[in-house]
């Protein structure tokens, strides 16, 4: 029952064999090395396991791992391959994070935003990283590293 | 967590394919966006020996108007919707109630028609396509069926979806009439939560009016009798009070961890209240923009 | 005029980029290799009962599991200040989801299904599930055994009871001062548990190797503390501290709840059945729930006399903790909230009893705040009420009866300096007090409540820091502590202390996440006093490394030690102004001289920190004598709601929350510190609903049913004030400030929800729908 699956990763054609009841985080994480999606809660419900799937952020807790054959994925490291974005470089400066757990789902959907609304605005910013949940931070310093990129 | 139980995972091609599966296997499960189903397999709530992944399938992503019948896809998320121009100009309150649901990671991946068939008391799309008398379109071996909305839903998560069914998607009919309309969802709190009371209203020019409850029932509820009450009629205060009394007849809210009987009743009439104010204000070119809570 | 040049900047962390990368490590990401072993538990389904049996028999066949454990393989009790507490379960559990047998697998999977067939065979017994029914007519001993308890000599059980420790405060006579005042106001005020809900959750790898070394790694926030309870626990089985390694990570948000040792001491002891593997115990989110430490419940009890004049006269504070299972760690709580029930305020007549009360409900333990959350509730809503009363301002009436630098505290000592009044007086601008608001909305009304806060890290008196600093070639250096980063910007400060001291710019300094083989001892990493007593040790290790860079100067080059200074990662001289030699040439290499010996070499720092006038003795029956608190941080918060009389909802268009943190080494990390933490506050007020059913089962532990804040749900505005009252023995006046922030939250609310509605909601949390029905009653009444 085992599948040979072929799938972008980080914009490298990857190959692996995979078995359907394996789930898109621990492939991620357990077999490709992956670390910067996170299992915060294993129900979809906090976004620490955010990756991006064809652009589009999704929660790889919920979904299998052979769902992604012949998709693109991309994660935190694959975002980050020429250097820190601008995006982070406004929240390293900005001082947006504590303890970092949240970080990668956090600029995942915040970089999910700025591709299609290059100036979002407040309420914007706060409804693209509702479902990243932070538990340090009180979300304004996260917010406001966006809005002074974006400004 | 990693599912224990084992199955095989087919990516169809044609809607043939899965009539296959559906007659070989025993026990199939059809999966779109997954964020409900993958964690019924993870918790073992579903043990399927095929999961079918129909996400291969393009006719099942289409959005289209055409001879004044919407019609969505099986496929279509929740994001899609939001983003949809057509949706947007002649359907605002199903955008408005997709804008509701979860978070922008989960509408990515999950859909209306799986909203619908996951047919939990709480779900947002029910009311929505409860007042828009939309028809769910099944295909089998056997052919096509088309079921209204109010048949749909049977009970708590229970639908009218034959064993050897596939939703292929859902029309809705244009409404002839110029109508607006508002969709509004009681969480405990601005962020991601299930309905505790969930409302969809139209509101139409000549004043009738569609309105229907979810989360206060086992399934959506059509409120008949107020609308009984208050359709083609000017809602002065009085008439108000009397259709948010009868609110306690057209709707049976429980106590659960989400919140009181006592509260789903009393938010439910004040959600009317607001509600059918919002969907007149927009019928007559003003209101707070699609999108905006009234609560 | 920038007295500093490192301090009091809002440097960038020093761990900012490793974590906006990705490449922080936590406890999940480290890897162990293809032998690692993976450990599930078996859970209690009950909250009390007796074990009768264990059968491993069915679960042990299945393949791939390697070995099975139970409580009869680690029958030693462990705790932080009281041994109460097991590995697993011995005779019986305690609380839904209590351990009692564990199977160690080959592969996650595995274990989890294995687990699955472990049959337990139990008696069932009454669940003790709440404070009334502990305390009642010949109630269940939840701990039978408690007079044979080890427990710190400032804990005082009752025997033959479920009272696990009694913290009574007595000074003056309260019965005389009531008399005497011109009124008296009684009620009662509940709080119930809470969850930290760090969005990471504890996991444990252990690995005992072949030549009887015990590493452990762990999500804590406290490692040495732990290998100190590895330690003592294991010690039956033959291991020296010298034996046990503690590894933490970076952790993804602690908030107390990865201080001690709740499920970590898991590692370890497995760890040792199966010598030579590496095996990893990772909670699922719902054990994070239910099987870590809690904030605890309390129900209090206030009766506070006033004057006419606003003279507080007398206070009579009873709390009643429902201190869960095991209290090796809540039973501080429930002792240093006792402390301090006064609030801070000057109060001459005293009676305080705090009760730390055994439940068949999970154990309860440190939680941001440690206590004083739990406590202000009901202390600042009753002077709110107070002040109603007498009809006085509120604040007016804080003020008056503000404690101030010199005061006597409950337990004798005195008050350290203090900005409480000016942030009182910053506060009250911020938020225009005084001033009444209309919502411009006829369904909506406009409130605002005010809450003063203190607290005293609450440790052993001999509580200790210690540092070791060291250069590298480039003059670049690490500094070796073992506190840890759990968020707050620990590591940064430190480097900023140091930088300050030895001109080392903060780049050019790494400080790590602790190893107890590498780096030096210190404490927990809680109460909020690792800037203070950490950063002392490290100042102490900096101005050590400066006195051996000074002595080396003279000694090599004739330079007098007095004109000595540094700057610019160089040493100069004050009188000959040409003189500037680079770190660099020499911190490791030493100076040659002409004749090409050396002198000197590499350059370390070291420097410890541990209070010496701290005591935890006083008299058993009243507290008094000792001075167990080494000093209280204060402040103000202020909140503006707009409340929704149809739906109950509240809006927070601004809170303000200003801080005497003595000295910010850091703004932007202070700030960080009050925008997080008064959120995590607010959202115990208005949403966070931890709920059981009658059998003690924890039935929301997820976050589809307990609700914590989204970007959506934060206030329109936070205004931070930083107060900077020096504390004296703190490194440029700091002392701490994390876990205040979150104190006054649940007090300001109620208050403001009493502003804008006249009523007052005395139980948490204040959810729309208690806020919506009460409006309705009423309306109707």
């Amino acid at each position: 029952m085992k599948k040979e699956i072929s799938f972008l990763l980080n914009g490298e054609r990857r190959t692996i064999e995979v078995s359907p009841s394996e789930i898109l985080l621990e492939v991620l994480r357990d077999r490709l090395g992956l670390n910067s999606p996170k299992c915060g809660c294993d129900r979809g419900d906090c976004g620490t396991c955010s990756v991006m799937i064809n652009r589009k952020t999704v929660r790889s807790c919920l979904i299998l791992a052979i769902e992604v054959e012949d998709q693109e994925v991309v994660t935190l490291e694959g975002i980050m391959q020429n250097g820190l974005t601008p995006l982070q470089e406004s929240f390293l400066k900005h001082n947006s994070f504590q303890c970092g757990f949240c970080a990668p789902g956090v600029i995942l959907s915040t970089t999910e935003l700025l591709a299609k609304n290059p100036h979002p605005d407040k309420e914007e910013i706060q409804e693209a990283i509702a479902g990243n949940l932070c538990r340090c931070t009180g979300y304004s310093p996260i917010i406001d590293a966006v809005i002074d990129l974006v400004k | 967590m990693a599912i224990e139980n084992q199955f095989e995972y087919i990516k169809v091609k044609n809607l043939d394919e899965v009539f296959g599966l559906f007659s070989r296997f025993k026990n199939p499960v059809i999966l779109a966006g997954g964020t409900d189903v993958v964690e019924f397999l993870k918790t073992g709530t579903l043990q399927p020996n095929v999961v079918i992944d129909i996400k291969g399938l393009d006719f099942l992503k289409d959005i289209r108007l055409g001879n004044n019948i919407l019609w969505i896809g099986a496929g279509v998320t929740f994001s899609e919707l939001i983003a949809s121009e057509i949706i947007k100009e002649h359907f605002p309150v199903i955008a408005e109630m997709s804008k509701t649901v979860a978070s922008v990671g989960i509408r990515n991946r999950a859909t209306m028609v799986g909203n619908i068939c996951s047919a939990v008391p709480c779900t947002d799309s029910g009311p929505v396509l409860s007042v828009y008398k939309a028809n769910v379109i099944t295909a089998s071996q056997m052919g096509e069926r088309k079921i209204p909305i109010e048949q749909w839903f049977v009970a708590s998560r229970k639908t009218a979806l034959f064993k050897n069914e596939i939703v292929k998607g859902i029309s809705i009919q244009l409404p002839e009439k110029k109508q607006a309309g508002c969709f509004v969802k009681l969480k405990r709190y601005n962020g991601e939560d299930l309905a505790q009371v969930n409302l969809a209203i139209l509101a139409f020019e000549d004043y009738s009016f569609r309105i229907s409850f979810g989360a206060v029932a086992p399934t959506p509820v059509r409120a008949m009798r107020i609308e009984r009450l208050i359709n083609r009629m000017k809602i002065v205060p009085e008439l108000m009070e009397k259709a948010k009394q009868l609110v306690e007849d057209d709707i049976i809210p429980i106590t659960d961890i989400r919140a009181t009987k006592e509260y789903r009743l009393h938010m439910a009439k004040v959600m009317l209240e607001r509600g059918l104010n919002a969907a007149l204000d927009r019928l007559n070119g003003g209101g707070p923009a699609y999108g905006t809570s009234v609560i | 005029m920038d007295e500093y040049k490192f301090v009091g900047k809002s440097s960038v962390r020093v761990d900012g980029k490793v974590k906006i990368s990705g490449a922080a490590q936590f406890i999940d990401d480290l890897d162990f290799g293809p032998n690692l072993l993976y450990a599930e538990v078996v859970e209690s389904k009950f909250a009390h009962a007796i074990i009768n049996s264990i059968d491993i028999s069915e679960a042990e066949k299945i393949p791939g599991v390697v070995k099975i454990v139970t409580g009869k393989d680690f029958p030693f009790r462990f705790g932080l200040y009281m041994h109460d507490r097991y590995i697993f379960a011995q005779d019986r559990v305690r609380f839904v989801g209590e351990q009692v047998a564990a199977v160690i697998a080959r592969d996650a999977v595995t274990a989890k299904a294995a687990a699955k067939l472990v049959k337990v065979d139990y008696t069932e017994l009454t669940p003790v599930l709440s404070v009334q029914q502990a305390l009642g007519d010949s109630p269940f001993l939840i701990h039978p055994d408690l007079k044979d308890y080890h427990h710190v000599p400032w804990f005082f059980p009752q025997t033959n009871s479920n009272v696990a420790h009694l913290r009574k405060v007595r000074n003056g006579n309260v019965e005389e001062a009531f008399a005497d005042s011109d009124f008296v106001l009684d009620d009662v005020y509940t709080v119930p548990r809470y969850a930290h809900c760090a969005l990471e959750v504890h996991g444990a790898v252990g690995l005992l190797d072949h030549s009887g070394r015990l590493t452990v790694w762990t999500a804590s926030q406290s490692p040495h503390t732990q290998r100190h309870l590895f330690a003592e626990a294991l010690a039956p089985l033959g291991f020296q501290h010298k034996d046990v390694r503690v590894i933490t990570p970076f952790i993804g948000g602690g908030f107390g709840g990865k201080a001690g040792v709740s499920m970590e001491i898991l590692g370890a002891a497995l760890a040792t059945k199966v010598k030579g593997n590496p095996v990893k115990i990772l909670w699922s989110r719902a054990q994070e729930f239910y099987n870590t430490y809690q904030r605890q419940g309390v129900v209090a009890r206030l009766k506070v006399g006033v004057k006419n004049d606003g003279t507080i006269t007398a206070l009579e504070h009873t709390l009643y903790w429902d201190a869960g299972a095991y209290v090796e760690y809540g039973a501080n709580v429930v002792n240093a909230a006792g402390l301090s029930a006064t609030g801070p305020y000057r109060i001459p007549n005293i009676k305080i009893d705090s009760y730390c009360v055994y439940t068949n409900l999970p154990p309860g333990g440190p939680y941001r705040g440690f206590g004083y959350s739990e406590f202000l509730f009901g202390l600042e809503s009753h002077i709110n009420e107070l002040a109603k009363k007498i009809k006085m301002d509120p604040v007016e009436f804080r003020k008056k009866n503000a404690i101030r630098e010199g005061d006597r505290l409950t337990y004798g000592s005195k008050m350290n300096p203090n900005g409480l009044i000016e942030a009182i007086d910053k506060v009250a601008n911020e938020i225009e007090w005084g001033k009444k608001e209309t919502s411009s909305d006829p369904n909506k009304v406009i409130g605002k409540g005010f809450s003063l806060f203190w607290k005293a890290p609450a440790m052993p008196p001999n509580a200790s820091s210690s540092a070791f600093l060291k250069f590298n070639e480039d003059a670049s250096l690490n500094i070796l502590v073992s506190g840890m980063e759990i968020g707050q910007g620990y590591l940064t400060v430190l480097a900023q202390i140091a930088a300050e001291v030895l001109s080392v710019p903060v780049e050019k300094i790494r400080v790590e996440t602790p190893d107890t083989d590498r780096n030096p001892y210190e404490w927990q990493t809680v109460a909020s006093h690792v800037t203070w007593g950490c950063g002392n040790a490290v100042k102490q290790a900096a101005e050590d490394a400066r006195e051996q860079i000074f002595d080396l100067i003279e000694r090599a080059n004739g330079k007098k030690r007095e004109e000595l200074y540094l700057e610019d990662e160089c040493v100069r001289s004050k009188v000959e102004k040409d003189f500037s030699l680079p770190l660099k040439d020499f911190i490791i290499s030493g100076i040659q001289k002409e004749d090409g010996t050396f002198r000197g070499g590499p350059i370390i720092g070291r420097g410890m920190f541990m209070p010496e006038f701290a005591s935890a003795l006083s008299d058993p029956e009243t507290s008094q004598g000792g001075h167990p608190n080494v000093h209280y941080t204060v402040g103000a918060a202020a909140v503006k709601i707009e409340i929704d009389k149809q739906t109950g909802k509240v809006k927070i268009p601004k809170v303000v929350l200003a801080v005497d943190c003595g000295k910010a080494i850091n703004p932007d990390l202070v700030n960080g510190q009050i925008t997080g933490g008064i959120l995590q506050g607010i959202a115990t007020v208005l949403y966070e609903d931890m709920r059981f059913d009658n059998k003690g089962k924890l039935i929301n532990a997820n976050f589809s049913d307990y609700k914590i804040p989204t970007a959506m749900d934060i206030p329109d505005e936070v205004v931070p004030i930083i107060i900077e009252v020096a504390q004296p023995d703190g490194p440029y006046g700091a002392r701490g400030m994390g876990e205040h922030t979150m104190i006054p939250a649940a007090p300001i609310i109620a208050n403001a929800v009493e502003d804008a509605l006249g009523i007052r909601i005395k139980s948490m949390p204040i959810t729309a729908e208690k806020i919506a029905l009460a409006v309705k009653k009423k309306r109707e009444d």
